[in-house]
């Protein structure tokens, strides 16, 4: 599968409410490790009610700097949340739906970052 | 299902580092071994999960394969992406550092990725009187 495929694709519960688009996909350096570097295993989504995409990633950063930007960004980005691929029921061509019950986490990447 | 005003909580603890796809792999430069410039992370090849398939619970969650790149000038301008068979692979046992940029532990030289560059070198740039030794 390519990824560019899954970034911008709406986001459905288990019910077929919208909640929001594929933001990014978040991954963690534990799989089978190789020579250089450990596979990157797929860790969950994050999902943007309000934005098909993320820019520089201010809402899941402690960055507050130049503040404007800052405050618009974490504002177009609101409301964002992580959900692990245990959640994630179905991968299709038009939407990802979630399993019933999921659970929303913070984007937040590091203890300073904003929830 | 968590409200969506509450405040959220911290996903559980992971072993390894986070990567997020977008904010840290694509579009960054690819340098080779020795420093010298690849090409740029245009995509990512995942290995799974089939499209449009319910996941059964508990499935392993998929891994990158490779680090995808080609010509996407054209779709990223009109939309769309070029045809998966279009695109080159680098895979990912080959990349050693992700940073500020992508560092790979392998030469650029004999990867796809840099076919490109190595046919205009061999092809137009050493046929010009001068072209095939460096400048003195």
């Amino acid at each position: 599968m390519i990824l560019g495929d899954l970034l911008g694709t709406p986001v459905l519960d288990a019910d077929g409410g919208r909640l929001g688009r594929v933001a990014d996909v978040r991954f963690v350096l534990d799989g089978t490790p190789h020579q250089l570097m450990a596979e990157p295993r797929l860790l969950g989504l994050v999902v943007g009610p309000h934005s098909a995409s993320s820019f520089m990633g201010y809402e899941r950063n402690g960055l507050t700097r130049p503040r404007m930007i800052a405050r618009i960004l974490r504002w177009r980005h609101r409301g964002s949340f992580l959900v692990l691929w245990e959640d994630i029921a179905v991968v299709g061509n038009r939407s990802v739906r979630l399993r019933p019950g999921f659970t929303r986490y913070s984007t937040a990447l590091d203890d300073h970052a904003q929830a | 299902m968590t409200s969506a005003s509450a405040p959220l909580p911290r996903a559980p603890k992971v072993g390894g580092r986070i990567l997020d796809a977008q904010l840290h792999l694509m579009d960054r430069q690819v340098l080779d071994h020795d420093g010298v410039p690849v090409t740029t992370v245009d995509d990512l090849e995942v290995s799974g999960p089939a499209l449009d398939v319910e996941i059964a619970p508990g499935s392993p969650a998929p891994v990158i394969t490779a680090l995808l790149t080609g010509s996407v000038l054209g779709t990223r301008i009109f939309g769309g992406r070029p045809p998966s068979s279009r695109l080159i692979r680098i895979p990912w046992k080959d990349v050693a550092e992700v940073g500020v940029v992508v560092r790979l532990g392998v030469k650029g030289e004999p990867l796809d990725a840099s076919w490109v560059e190595r046919w205009v070198r061999d092809k137009i740039i050493a046929r010009i009187p001068g072209g095939s030794h460096d400048p003195r």
